[in-house]
């Protein structure tokens, strides 16, 4: 069985994630991007750990919904907190890491 | 013992850190006078005998690099180790005497310096040392940045840019030793003993010599990189600056001795003019500025790179004399310098000021105060019949011997000093009092602080023997490597 | 008890004396400090008496006695410890140190009464007296230091005794700083020594010091110069004498016991110890002898001008230290201590005759104010005039028979060294001249007004002022306080007065040519391997030379009659014609200025260069050097930090994409 198609498959879906990220202002929106760009990793990691036979690439992927549903929470937590302070959902007016 | 004495200071500042506020400076000084006691069984334990290591402790930490835990203590590092133990109680006390902002996270500062500092004297691994030197900065850096008085910021951010560029020196050429040290497909050692068995070859000497000599002679610090020392020293608060002139300096010292000299003989010999004309030139140096200041600090401090001076001719005098008189004058040093600083901290609060113009006519009413800072000026100035003379006696026969032209010019350093430490003392003590200085006795509880220092000053005037007899033979060993 | 015990009993009691009266300065009532003082430095004279008689009872050849009581710092081959050594000339001159201080004491006791650092004062007063005994019997060049030193730094305490006066603090500085420029020329003798021979200890170096060096050699002659700097600073001689006359800013009592009597005296007290070396380095004594004489006469000439009654004092006591000088460095060694007793004597006598002066003049100095004491006090003017007979070497007293022997000795020793005996008698007239110049301006003439509000029976009060500046006195201080004290009220200074009074009378009877050698006997002990201290000169020629001596005492003393009691005019106008000389002279010879312009100024446009070029431009050149570069590399990087999150995204992904293309390239 090919397993290239799943990897271009994996591929597409980063680079849909990554524009997302890199073009648009919402949060909400770069905050749905990154998850695309999360489980274009976890169809990657899955798809080599088929290819090699062995459970470690899996075991990744577990990890990293982890790590996804964590970023989420404390994502969506910093988008709420930002609503209720009234501050504009922009990512461009936040620009207070300029040096 | 030594796991204790290490741990002890850290964990009574961890604990003042849970205590309410009033209470946090006192357990804090309970802990450092608790050292206090371990290093006085220490030094009371201690067989003058062995040039080798006592109480040893030795395990594995970070196998795959080959990092030992590996404590020890010899009649190099005793002394400091119970100059250390000594002088932290006094600075924590009398801090815990006067009012202190964020007093709990301030003692806690204080008391990993102190844990540091006792690392830093105690480790026997190359790289625990190196991460203990670094670690030191880390107390300092907010105790200044902190606590400081005015342009803190900027003092600090310049003494840690100076202090750490030497110590990435250090790290580096600590690594490099260890890797070229090991033959290859061999098992990767930081223990100093052991790479004291397998010498580098002469060129990487060089180098690795002078990377390590940057980082100690920052930290002392020495002339043409002192830099950092002008501002630190008038923006630290003065119980910290008392430590970090009285002890921080010696480690650099110490580091000479107990890194530099043993791994690079052939580069300590083909580098010893050099450090002698670097040495020679903080004596003069240090001292001429010495009498031209007038903020009583910064006298203090200039008088600090010329007594560095002197420790560092002794030891590149290359001979035990001279190395003898260098760790005993690391220890006479300390202990006098800690005690000018606590002094001018009584005197600020006096007259207001640190200006040797706005201080004076103190001793009319203040006897005691007088009398005390009397002693320690003259132990200052290395007066014969001070401990600080039989160093510095030492350092100048050792010198002498080993190079007669640097013997006489670093003498003209001992008239210098005469001049600026009796200076120092008239100005502030004598003559009339000036508008706004109010003349008043010590306070029994500062008093307290200071008497043991001043005793202990007076009891190694009377018998210096009591440091040499112990250090003698593992300085004398550390020296005689070379040959 | 043998002769070391009594020694270490002598070092003991100042002391413990000193701690005692420090430790308890708010306990003890009204005097006691004062009495406890004195009686310390008593008990140790007695405890000296102890060590010469021991001593006596030992054989001659065996009157060198070492004790130690712990190793001091010995390690790595140096090997120093606390330990003493006792014979004939270390004895003799604690004799003298410890008998002139207990009477100096005694006459403290009065004189500083109303002074409210009296605690302190006795307290210091008994620490100078340890030191200076510390100094005398020292067993090793250490030791020696150490006392040297705590003498400079008691000497130091004292003249600046009276510390709110700014002129006191400046001259305690002065003479501080020059006595360690002194102690670093000893150290350094002392190294040489120990690089020489291994060891510290004086018997050791002494007895290696014949074998190992031969004549001249330069590096003995080296170390005889650097012990000729620490001599010389002590002993304020040329060109290192400029701090002595600025000592007498400290209490009279102290001039009269550190500036005259004991601790100036140590530079001569060294020569002798060290006679050993200085004998195979005759060049270095050579060139002691010459600046001895010049001092002799240098400082005896500004005595003659000087209108300071304590500053006259003061030259006198550089220029007959200096005869002393000559003679240790000449080989008359006898003689030299002989005139270091006898000056003792009658110089504390002068000063605490002044002292009496002044208080009665309420602490004003100056002669040129004075006169006509003779009637209100007659006691003090008594005894000014035996010291002042003493000092010019009238005939039958203590000064006469020491300075003559000193000065026969140079005669008869042949070749170039006639030239000491000369230039002495020369000087010896002057000092007849300037003794008794002050003795005709205070005690006869016409009586000045605190003269006769002193015979009407009060004594003259004054609003204190600085007798330097003019400036009013800080009377918080204390003395010159409300109260002064005459020898004629006060029976503590009379008694001390009397004694040294009889002892510069008859002090001089102990060593008679032809007659009695009793000092000269005694000190064999120590100068027995000496070649040079062959016996006495011929007694003819001692004879002799008593009678030059006397010849120009008299001429001299006749001399100050004619000018200052039969025609009173002729001083001022012969200052007139002689204005050059005259203005040379009260400037003394220019040294400070001369010291000033070449070590002062230097040192202190170093200090400024320092400051202004190393440490404002090199120093802080390399700091703001750094801080430049890593500026200027900040503000490119500053650059990228656009505070847009986006376009930090979009590096990462660039550079991620870059290394995965990089690793691309070089694996296939």
């Amino acid at each position: 069985m090919n397993m290239d198609w799943y990897l271009v498959l994996s591929a597409l879906l980063f680079a849909t994630g990554a524009v997302g990220v890199l073009i648009r202002r919402s949060p909400v929106v770069i905050l749905l991007c990154l998850e695309l760009m999360l489980n274009a990793g976890n169809l990657a990691l899955i798809t080599f750990s088929r290819m090699l036979g062995d459970q470690q690439g899996q075991i990744f992927a577990i990890v990293v919904m982890v790590v996804a549903a964590c970023e989420v929470v404390v994502g969506l937590g910093l988008i709420v907190a930002m609503y209720r302070r009234r501050i504009p959902l922009n990512v461009d007016d936040l620009r207070q890491l300029r040096g | 013992m030594l796991n204790l004495l290490l741990s002890l200071p850290l964990a009574a500042g961890v604990v003042a850190c849970a205590m309410p506020r009033r209470a946090a400076g006192w357990v804090a000084s309970a802990g450092s006078l608790g050292v206090l006691g371990l290093a006085i069984a220490l030094v009371a334990g201690f067989d003058a005998s062995a040039d080798g290591l006592q109480h040893s402790v030795d395990v594995s930490w970070i196998p795959g690099l080959g990092v030992r835990y590996a404590l020890g203590v010899d009649g190099l590092s005793l002394f400091l180790v119970a100059l250390t133990a000594l002088v932290w109680p006094a600075a924590m006390i009398f801090s815990a005497l006067r009012e202190i902002e964020r007093p709990r996270l301030y003692f806690l500062m204080l008391a990993l310096a102190e844990s540091a500092t006792l690392g830093a004297f105690l480790a026997q691994d190359l790289l625990l040392f190196v991460l203990f030197f670094d670690l030191m900065l880390v107390p300092f850096y907010f105790l200044i940045g902190a606590w400081g008085g005015a342009n803190r910021v900027p003092a600090t951010t310049k003494m840690i840019v100076y202090t750490l560029v030497g110590s990435l020196l250090m790290l580096v050429a600590a690594i490099a030793t260890a890797i070229l040290a090991t033959p290859a497909g061999g098992q990767l050692t930081f223990s100093i003993a052991a790479l004291q068995s397998h010498l580098l070859s002469t060129g990487s000497q060089y180098w690795l010599f002078c990377f390590f000599a940057a980082a100690f002679l920052v930290k002392m610090p020495a002339f043409l990189l002192h830099g950092w020392m002008a501002d630190a020293y008038r923006a630290a608060p003065l119980p910290v600056l008392a430590l970090l002139s009285g002890v921080l300096s010696k480690v650099g010292a110490y580091g000479f001795l107990r890194v530099a000299l043993p791994l690079f003989p052939q580069a300590t010999t083909h580098f010893q003019e050099l450090i002698l004309v670097v040495a020679l030139a903080s004596i003069l140096y240090g001292s001429a500025m010495a009498f031209t200041q007038t903020n009583v600090r910064l006298i203090a401090g200039y008088s600090s790179i010329a007594q560095l001076g002197f420790i560092t001719a002794g030891i590149f005098s290359l001979r035990p004399d001279g190395a003898n008189g260098a760790v005993l004058q690391m220890v006479n040093h300390g202990l006098v310098v800690v005690p000018v600083f606590l002094i001018i901290a009584v005197l600020y609060e006096r007259a207001g000021s640190e200006d040797l113009g706005r201080l004076g006519g103190m001793a009319m009413r203040a006897p005691v105060l007088a009398a005390l800072f009397l002693v320690v000026t003259l132990a200052t100035l290395a007066m014969p019949g001070s401990a600080n003379f039989v160093g510095e006696l030492y350092i100048l026969i050792g010198l002498f011997q080993a190079k007669i032209v640097y013997a006489f010019v670093a003498s003209i350093g001992v008239a210098l000093a005469a001049f600026y430490a009796l200076r120092l003392y008239q100005r502030t003590m004598h003559n009339r009092a000036p508008e706004g200085v109010e003349s008043r006795e010590i306070g029994w509880r500062d008093g307290l602080v200071l008497a043991p220092l001043v005793a202990c000053i007076v009891a190694l005037a009377l018998y210096p023997q009591f440091i040499l007899h112990r250090i003698d033979p593992s300085t004398s060993a550390k020296v005689a490597l070379r040959r | 008890m043998s002769a070391t015990t009594y020694a270490w009993l002598v070092l003991a009691l100042p002391l413990a004396g000193s701690l005692t009266i420090a430790f308890g300065y708010r306990l003890w009532p009204g005097r006691a400090a004062g009495w406890i003082g004195t009686a310390a430095i008593g008990l140790a004279f007695l405890a000296s008496i102890g060590a010469l008689t021991q001593l006596l009872g030992e054989p001659s050849e065996h009157r060198q006695l070492t004790s130690s009581l712990w190793d001091y710092a010995s390690a790595a081959g140096v090997n120093v410890k606390l330990g003493i050594l006792v014979d004939p000339l270390s004895v003799f001159m604690i004799l003298v140190v410890t008998g002139v201080s207990t009477l100096i004491h005694l006459y403290s006791v009065s004189y500083v009464e109303s002074d409210r650092g009296y605690a302190r004062f006795f307290s210091y007063l008994n620490f100078f007296v340890f030191s200076m005994l510390l100094l005398l019997l020292a067993g090793n060049f250490v030791l020696l230091i150490v006392g040297w030193a705590f003498v400079g730094f008691a000497s130091y305490a004292l003249i600046s005794f009276w510390y709110r006066r700014e002129t006191a603090t400046k001259a305690g500085m002065k003479a501080f700083v020059i006595n360690v420029v002194g102690d670093v020329g000893l150290v350094l003798a002392a190294f040489f020594v120990f690089r020489e021979l291994h060891a510290f200890d004086y018997l050791t170096v002494f007895q290696g010091a014949a074998g190992h060096f031969h004549t001249n050699q330069g590096v003995v002659v080296a170390i005889c110069l650097l012990l000729l700097v620490g001599a010389f600073a002590k002993s304020a001689q040329l060109p290192l004498h400029t701090w002595l006359p600025d000592a007498m800013e400290g209490p009279t009592p102290v001039s009269a016991l550190i500036h005259a009597a004991t601790m100036v005296t140590a530079g001569v007290y060294l020569i002798a110890r060290m006679h050993p070396l200085f004998e195979l380095a005759p060049t270095a004594a050579d060139i002691a002898a010459f600046i001895g004489l010049a001092t002799v006469i240098v400082a005896a000439s500004i005595a003659l001008v000087v209108t300071d009654l304590k500053r006259i004092i003061a030259y006198s006591t550089m220029s007959q230290i200096g005869y002393m000088v000559v003679g240790v460095s000449i080989g008359a060694y006898t003689a030299g201590m002989f005139h270091l007793m006898t000056h003792a004597f009658f110089k504390a006598l002068l000063f605490m005759a002044a002292g009496s002066v002044i208080a009665a003049m309420a602490s004003r100095q100056d002669i040129d104010r004075m006169g006509g004491f003779r009637r209100s006090l007659p006691y003090t003017s008594l005894l000014l005039i035996v010291g002042a007979l003493a000092l010019s070497g009238f005939p039958g007293t203590s000064g006469f028979f020491s300075k003559d022997e000193i000065l026969v000795f140079a005669a008869e020793r042949g070749g170039f060294y006639w030239i000491f005996a000369i230039a002495g008698y020369a000087a010896a007239a002057m000092t007849a001249f300037y003794s008794f110049r002050i003795v005709f301006r205070v005690c006869y003439g016409e009586p000045c007004p605190e003269a006769e509000a002193l015979r009407e029976g009060h004594m003259a009060h004054a609003e204190p002022e600085n007798p330097v500046t003019g400036e009013p006195e800080d009377t918080d201080v204390g003395f010159p306080g409300p109260e002064h004290h005459v020898a004629e009220q006060a029976r503590s200074m009379a008694i001390a007065m009397g004694c040294l009074g009889l002892a510069a009378l008859v002090g001089g009877f102990v060593q008679i040519p032809g007659v009695s050698d009793a000092i000269g006997h005694f000190l064999e002990g120590t100068f027995a391997n000496s070649k040079l201290a062959t016996g006495n000169p011929p007694t003819g020629d001692a004879y002799l030379g008593l009678l030059a001596g006397a010849v120009v005492s008299v001429l001299g003393i006749g001399l100050a009659y004619l000018l200052y009691v039969v025609r009173p005019g002729l001083a001022p106008a012969l200052r007139t014609r002689l204005s050059g000389v005259h203005r040379f002279l009260v400037n003394r010879w220019y040294f400070d200025e001369l010291i000033d312009a070449v070590v002062v100024r230097p040192t202190l446009w170093l200090g400024r260069f320092f400051d202004d070029v190393i440490e404002r431009r090199v120093v802080q050149g390399l700091v703001e050097g750094t801080v430049g570069v890593v500026r200027g590399t900040s503000t490119a990087v500053r650059f990228a930090q656009s505070g847009f999150v986006r376009a930090y995204a979009l590096l990462l992904i660039t550079g991620f994409a870059g290394l995965g293309l990089y690793f691309l390239i070089v694996s296939s």
